[in-house]
């Protein structure tokens, strides 16, 4: 007897499991809708940014300003120095992975507060993860709002494989902000000008890499990386956010570029 | 307490064993292995399955409910429970309308509380109800010293930041996974998961009366078996590889409650999964 009430789809999710790959696939069938196409996902980051104080900050704002006519942005602060002083204490307390997440997001709070105030005077608010349904009045009205860049995992933050970091921090907070709302770019903004063959701050010889696919960067099997390794793995299985770009906002224009849609740091592409 | 610019780098550390490092480092990520500190140890993570036990009314629910009561006055419990028939229902109609995996997770948030405080109106003369999910993970320490046992919906807060799973457009972290995650992050004594079949079985049982039954398995062995489907979340074997605190979970048949007083005694009555060794 077939339910009128349920789509064909209802009927299998009510009786099925969900642990089921056929009925899995089922569910990718109708296609995505974009929520917030327009806008621009933009990380300023902590170390490497925010933690520069007014040398680098001041500088940015004030590109951020000039981008407001033509750039919706939705922009996320990382966390820094204040961050890995808390997880090292918190780490030798042994303090679980949950607790280090809480930890960070309070770091993360502070720069997006401070980032917040900076833009205060052009009617840009501040927004926590329980204030995203005001995120598309504020982008129509405003053009931008600050988020913090830490998912909202907080004790449910995952352990890592190695170590007791949150492997998702504040570059993949940011990530799947752009992902989820199918926006129309995801700009780190750090203090190098990309990826690099090595950390460019220990060697000298380090090489830009200026556009790598998720593959070829595991190929290369790098020690370090410029962004989160949580980012490329969920680059391979997103719907929208398939690039991502990474560049150096030390550099005056750079930002401005990068919204234009030129490439400017390293892009990184799923495929 | 601080160490500012030196010539070479023009940013401001704070000293740690972490500063001027990128936390992307491998070798840093593996010299912050270290013990982790226990703080819920004598607390015990029940998830009360939504489509199996809730959702299958009174006749199935009450006498759960019943040895719930029980072993309250024996244990300290942290109940979740499961979104049931109204998340499938919700994820169908919101998958057709293209809503992104992050807006399904969110919405689905709200079954699970549903059950949660069905659950809470039923265990209200025992002091345990549901507690909202924006100051549960804060105040549970708390919750646990005042009253026997709490509820929450087992939701994991990933929300809008669910991660973009293998296949499909089903939120991987659900509410078997919500409940694990904060088992290890609290290092509470045991998970068990309390659906309405005896355990995990290499075939659906409902559909193969005669499926065999697996008593007791690991990561990779389970992984190997390539089962179709399974009574629990399937990124709780990812999971479960990284627990440092929990390393294992059970399944048992809410079907049959008083299993439940025996696995909270630590007996085998259903099926252990174990972390790879």
């Amino acid at each position: 007897m077939k339910d009128a009430v349920l789509t064909e789809l209802g009927a299998r999710l009510v009786a099925g499991s969900l642990t089921d790959d056929s009925l899995l696939e089922l569910t990718a069938a109708p296609a995505d809708v974009r929520i917030l196409p327009d806008a621009n996902v933009v990380k300023v980051g902590g170390q490497s940014f925010i933690d520069r104080g007014r040398a680098a900050v001041f500088p940015l704002i004030d590109e951020i300003v000039r981008n407001l006519p033509s750039h919706q942005m939705i922009i996320g602060a990382g966390a820094g120095t204040r961050a890995r002083h808390a997880y090292s204490v918190g780490i030798d307390l042994g303090l679980p992975t949950g607790v280090l997440s809480v930890l960070g997001t309070f770091v993360s709070m502070q720069n997006a507060r401070m980032l917040h105030y900076l833009l205060a005077r052009h009617g840009i608010p501040f927004i926590e993860p329980a204030q995203f349904a005001q995120l598309p009045l504020y982008l129509a009205e405003r053009r931008a709002a600050i988020f913090f860049g830490m998912p909202p995992y907080t004790f449910w933050q995952q352990n890592p494989a190695v170590g007791r970091i949150p492997p998702h921090r504040t570059d993949t907070g940011a990530y799947l902000v752009s992902e989820v709302f199918g926006c129309r770019s995801m700009i780190y903004v750090k203090d190098e000008d990309g990826l690099h063959t090595r950390d460019p701050k220990k060697d000298r010889d380090a090489k830009r890499i200026p556009r790598v696919t998720v593959a070829e960067l595991e190929a290369m099997d790098l020690p370090d990386l410029v962004v989160e390794r949580a980012v490329l793995d969920f680059m391979r299985t997103a719907t929208h956010r398939r690039t991502i770009q990474v560049i150096n906002g030390l550099v005056p224009g750079t930002l401005t570029r990068a919204l234009n849609g030129e490439a400017v740091g390293t892009v990184i592409t799923a495929d | 307490m601080t160490e500012s610019s030196d010539s070479a780098d023009a940013r401001h550390h704070l000293v740690s064993v972490l500063m001027r490092e990128s936390l992307v480092d491998r070798d840093l990520q593996a010299r912050t292995e270290a013990p982790v500190f226990r703080m819920l140890p004598d607390c015990h993570v029940v998830k009360i399955g939504g489509r199996s036990i809730l959702d299958a009314g009174r006749d199935v629910t009450l006498p759960v409910v019943d040895v719930l009561g029980r072993a309250l006055d024996s244990y300290k419990l942290i109940l979740g429970t499961g979104g049931g028939v109204r998340s499938r229902h919700v994820l169908s109609i919101g998958a057709d309308l293209g809503m992104p995996v992050g807006v399904l997770a969110q919405l689905t948030m709200a079954d699970s509380l549903g059950t949660a405080h069905m659950l809470g109106a039923l265990l209200a003369p025992r002091g345990v109800v549901a507690i909202p999910p924006e100051m549960f993970g804060h105040l549970l320490p708390l919750f646990m010293k005042a009253a026997p046992g709490v509820i929450f919906n087992g939701v994991p807060p990933y929300s809008l930041w669910e991660h973009p799973p293998d296949l499909g457009r089903i939120p991987p972290h659900r509410t078997d996974a919500g409940c694990f995650l904060l088992a290890e992050c609290f290092g509470c004594a045991s998970v068990t998961l309390v659906k309405d079949v005896d355990g995990l079985h290499a075939e659906d049982p409902k559909e193969n009366p005669s499926a065999e039954f697996i008593r007791e398995i690991d990561t990779a062995a389970l992984r190997k078996r390539r089962l179709g489907s399974l009574p629990f979340d399937r990124v709780l074997l990812d999971l479960l590889d990284r627990a440092r605190l929990v390393r294992k979970f059970q399944v048992i048949n809410g079907r049959r409650p008083e299993r439940l007083l025996a696995a909270l005694n630590g007996e085998h009555v259903g099926t252990i999964v174990h972390a790879a060794s």
